[in-house]
């Protein structure tokens, strides 16, 4: 079970005293009201339910200033939150926070065509960027699975990927720059169209989880569509062949658009719920995509067919047409609801692992998953290899929520073992704060905590997320440095 | 000045100890192939890290490489290419411009300088292809930061902080990189005797199209006589046949226009030119960097007043030969400010280095948490004191 900061009687007690000084930043944009609040209590990690102290919709970034310096001057924690779509509880409430929720903040602010690039609020959703562009052939690369929902701000937060990150890269990669609210209430612009000077600090925010200012402007690059696209469905009589051909296909020098895999379970959860056609009997699946101009898309369809062939496959099919393609994409992305159907709760882990590690860590996954008693399946971003196991349990079960968090904290700490990340786009947050130091050492976490030190020397925004054990910044030797120079800089300190 | 050679982390880590017992600032170099970029440093020692070389493990189905800071950077390519990849930013080591000898640039000093060529319009600069490294920060810790995997939310991406920072934050030791294949053909279409204003906007046109050029460089009058009024250098990649192609289609849309194919080895020749700096190098100039957004690129060209002077990716970079005066930075950082880009001074004499800002000048709040950052690796400002801002 995840542990939140202890939660500030002070100020519990002064939430009517809040929530008036923060109507006087923005009029009509604060709940206070429990009704009204416990729409907010939870992100996408709906098993964590945490009604906040306040709820206020700002709708400026001068308002997102006056906040933060509010937060700051009184000692009052903040919760950055997008749309609520974060899958490791990013955006989950503190009982003594106030949620700061940026939805509203949702104008495209630049449409800039002839320099590749769109500046948008933070509360416009990923899907949003590509739709102010589509009419003139662009589109945004990043694409989460939740982007109809998901908001910019928060895809700067957890550095969100997608299907198509094997040649388009992650949110970091598109993200140009950001204007950057900080506690102080001071804004920052950390890079702009012309990209940055100075320290990165652009990327270290992208990522950040919000533990480091607030985005209140964002700079995207845009890319323009591919003129042809096709998918090819390639299926296979064990995992090590679809693995074998996975590493071919890279091997070859062939970067596809993206590659996806899907296990025997997650295809028989589909097939029974939209019946998408999946080739019967295959122990795994895979969804091959490649864009480009017309005959480079035809060759390599004809080199990943080729390649599939010699690796085993025993089915392949590329798609003829838009139908075919929307047919083949249509299983993969069922996959969460095929297999939510199955029990009432789900739980959408999020490691990434060598590629060559694949069949190795699928074999050692189901041996747990009978330890554990539970249902699970496995999608996986083949091509970058980062792994989607999802378990399924019911929470009315008695200790069924526990072992499923078991079972999933044993899965990442795999993903460790051979050489993967705790997580590849879902973030930390508080899911897999406890397994930090399965990856890193204290030494390791002090250097990332005094990092945020530097930005939040209270530690007011968005704590109790990413890192296992909350320190004060003075335990961490953090020391206050203003204008760029570090107060009695010749004193003796460690 | 006295020089501490390390050979692996351990010694790093006790020399770094050593200099904050006794308070020594240490200036951190691998080859010292670009010790000229940047404030000039003052330091008590040198921290020479050339000896940490080689490559820890190099997987190329998985994609990725990762050696010790102190490895050449030729080396690793010789590496890549004899399985067909490279890195996809198109490293540069910037030694003609700093008279040094080709090939003894470290991966360290690459990273710690953000050191990419004209690939980076297309594929990101070295922060966007690092993703794990190990480093001894001011308190003399080894600190381990990012994986070996490519999508990875795991704590903060330090790994992005230590590119670009010119050491000021840390002492790298090891990194780790993922890398891409090496298409099978990269030639280029040169559009020649085209002034700046329709070359620019030709390049702006083929960047905006979905044929993915990996190069795209202005070169004015004067550069290269044969190319007239000036010449626009539009580099494709891909299989044989797409390649051609994307040159075909590049002919077409520019129809009317003189053009010229360069082949791969003559294209991959000029940008490593445009790249490199090349152009400008062996000249006596000074010499300047302008990013900006690419639409400005002819007007603020025309405005920074410079005789010699070159545009890569797509015109958002410029090339400029110019003095390292008072009244130049003013003027250029004037038109940087104005387009929300910056302005580098590349080359100057050491005078010139101490008294003028290399790197743009930050705003108050932004040079506070520059100042606040550097603290949080480096409490007691030990490495590379002033090389980029005030202390840092």
């Amino acid at each position: 079970m995840i542990s939140l900061p202890e939660p500030d009687t002070r100020t519990l007690a002064r939430r009517r005293e809040i929530a008036a000084a923060l109507a006087r930043i923005v009029p009509d944009g604060v709940a206070a009201d429990d009704a009204t609040l416990r729409a907010f209590d939870s992100d996408a990690l709906s098993a964590y339910r945490q009604t906040p102290l306040v709820c206020v919709l700002p709708r400026t970034a001068d308002q997102v200033s006056e906040i933060l310096a509010f937060a700051a001057r009184e000692g009052v924690r903040i919760v950055p939150r997008g749309a609520g779509t974060s899958l490791s509880g990013g955006a989950l409430p503190l009982a003594d926070g106030i949620l700061l929720t940026l939805t509203r903040m949702n104008r495209i602010l630049e449409v800039d065509l002839e320099n590749r690039c769109v500046v948008a609020e933070p509360g416009v959703t990923n899907l949003g960027v590509t739709k102010a562009v589509a009419h003139a052939g662009f589109y945004y690369a990043p694409d989460p699975s939740s982007q109809i929902a998901c908001t910019i701000g928060g895809n700067v937060a957890e550095n969100s990927g997608g299907i198509h990150c094997l040649k388009y890269g992650l949110t970091t990669h598109n993200l140009l720059g950001v204007e950057l609210a900080l506690l102080s209430g001071e804004r920052v612009r950390l890079g702009g169209k012309s990209g940055d000077c100075g320290l990165d600090l652009l990327g270290v925010v992208a990522g950040s989880e919000g533990l480091l200012g607030v985005v209140t402007e964002a700079t995207l690059r845009i890319i323009a569509r591919a003129p042809a696209i096709r998918t090819l469905l390639l299926s296979f009589a064990s995992v090590p062949d679809a693995g074998r051909a996975v590493a071919a296909i890279i091997g070859a020098g062939i970067v596809p658009a993206a590659i996806e895999f899907m296990d025997r379970r997650c295809v028989d959860a589909v097939e029974a719920y939209c019946a998408p056609g999946y080739p019967k009997d295959a122990e795994a699946i895979l969804i091959v995509e490649v864009d480009g101009l017309e005959r480079e898309v035809e060759e390599a369809v004809t080199r990943i067919g080729a390649i599939a062939r010699g690796a085993g496959a025993t089915s392949i099919a590329a798609s003829a047409d838009e139908k075919d393609r929307a047919r083949f994409w249509s299983g993969r992305k069922a996959a969460f609801p095929a297999m939510g159907r199955l029990q009432p709760d789900m739980l959408c882990m999020d490691g990434t692992i060598p590629r060559k590690a694949l069949a190795d860590v699928l074999e050692r996954m189901t041996a747990m998953a009978e330890e554990y008693k539970l249902g699970f399946c496995n999608v996986f971003h083949a091509g970058d290899g980062n792994l989607h196991p999802l378990i399924i349990f019911d929470v009315m079960k008695p200790g069924e929520l526990e072992r499923a968090e078991e079972f999933g904290a044993e899965i990442l700490k795999l993903c460790v073992s051979v050489g993967g990340v705790l997580s590849g786009e879902h973030g930390i947050g508080v899911e897999k704060k406890a397994l930090m130091g399965e990856m890193f050492s204290e030494i390791d976490l002090a250097q990332q905590e005094r990092l945020k030190c530097a930005f939040d020397s209270g530690g007011l925004l968005n704590p109790g997320k990413v890192f296992p054990m909350l320190h004060a910044c003075v335990e961490l030797g953090h020391m206050h440095v203003r204008g760029g120079r570090l107060a009695f800089a010749n004193l003796p300190r460690m | 000045m006295r020089r501490v050679r390390v050979t692996n982390e351990t010694e790093a880590a006790e020399a770094v100890r050593a200099a904050a017992a006794d308070r020594t600032t240490l200036e951190i170099v691998g080859r010292a192939t670009k010790r000229a970029l940047g404030h000039p440093v003052f330091a008590d020692a040198g921290l020479d890290m050339s000896g940490l070389t080689g490559i820890l493990f190099y997987e190329p189905e998985e994609l990725v490489i990762a050696a010790r800071a102190g490895t050449r950077l030729v080396e690793i390519e010789a590496a890549l290419a004899a399985k067909g990849q490279m890195l996809a930013f198109e490293p540069v080591d910037w030694a003609a411009l700093y008279g040094g000898v080709p090939g003894q640039a470290t991966l360290g000093g690459t990273i710690a300088a953000n050191a990419c060529g004209s690939r980076c319009v297309k594929a990101g600069a070295v922060r966007d292809h690092a993703i794990g490294c190990r480093f001894v920060n001011g308190r003399a810790e080894a600190v381990k930061a990012g994986g070996r995997v490519v999508k990875n939310v795991t704590g903060f991406d330090l790994t992005k902080l230590m590119c670009g920072a010119f050491g000021t934050l840390g002492a790298l030791t090891e990194l780790t990189f993922r890398t891409v294949p090496r298409p099978d053909r990269a030639p280029a279409l040169v559009l020649r005797d085209i002034g700046p204003d329709d070359g620019l906007a030709a390049l702006r046109l083929a960047a905006a199209s979905p044929l993915e050029p990996t190069g795209l460089a202005y070169m004015p009058r004067g550069i290269r006589p044969e190319y007239g009024r000036g010449a626009a250098a539009i580099r494709v990649e891909g299989a044989a046949e797409a390649a051609a192609e994307k040159l075909a289609l590049l002919r077409e849309k520019f129809a009317g226009h003189e053009t010229q194919i360069l082949d791969d080895a003559e294209a991959g020749a000029l940008f490593r030119d445009v790249g490199e700096g090349n152009f400008l190098a062996d000249t006596e100039t000074d010499i300047w960097r302008l990013a900006i957004p690419s639409s400005a690129a002819s007007a603020a060209a025309r405005e920074a007043g410079a005789a010699l002077w070159l545009a890569d990716c797509a015109g958002a970079v410029l090339w400029l030969g110019l003095p390292a005066t008072e009244a130049v930075a003013t003027r250029l950082r004037g038109i940087a400010a104005r387009l929300g880009g910056h302005a580098t001074l590349m080359r100057a004499n050491e005078g010139a280095r101490a008294s003028l800002p290399v790197f743009q000048p930050e705003p108050a709040a932004r040079a506070s948490l520059t100042g606040s950052v550097k603290a949080a690796f480096d409490p007691l400002a030990l490495f590379n004191p002033g090389r980029m801002y005030g202390n840092v």
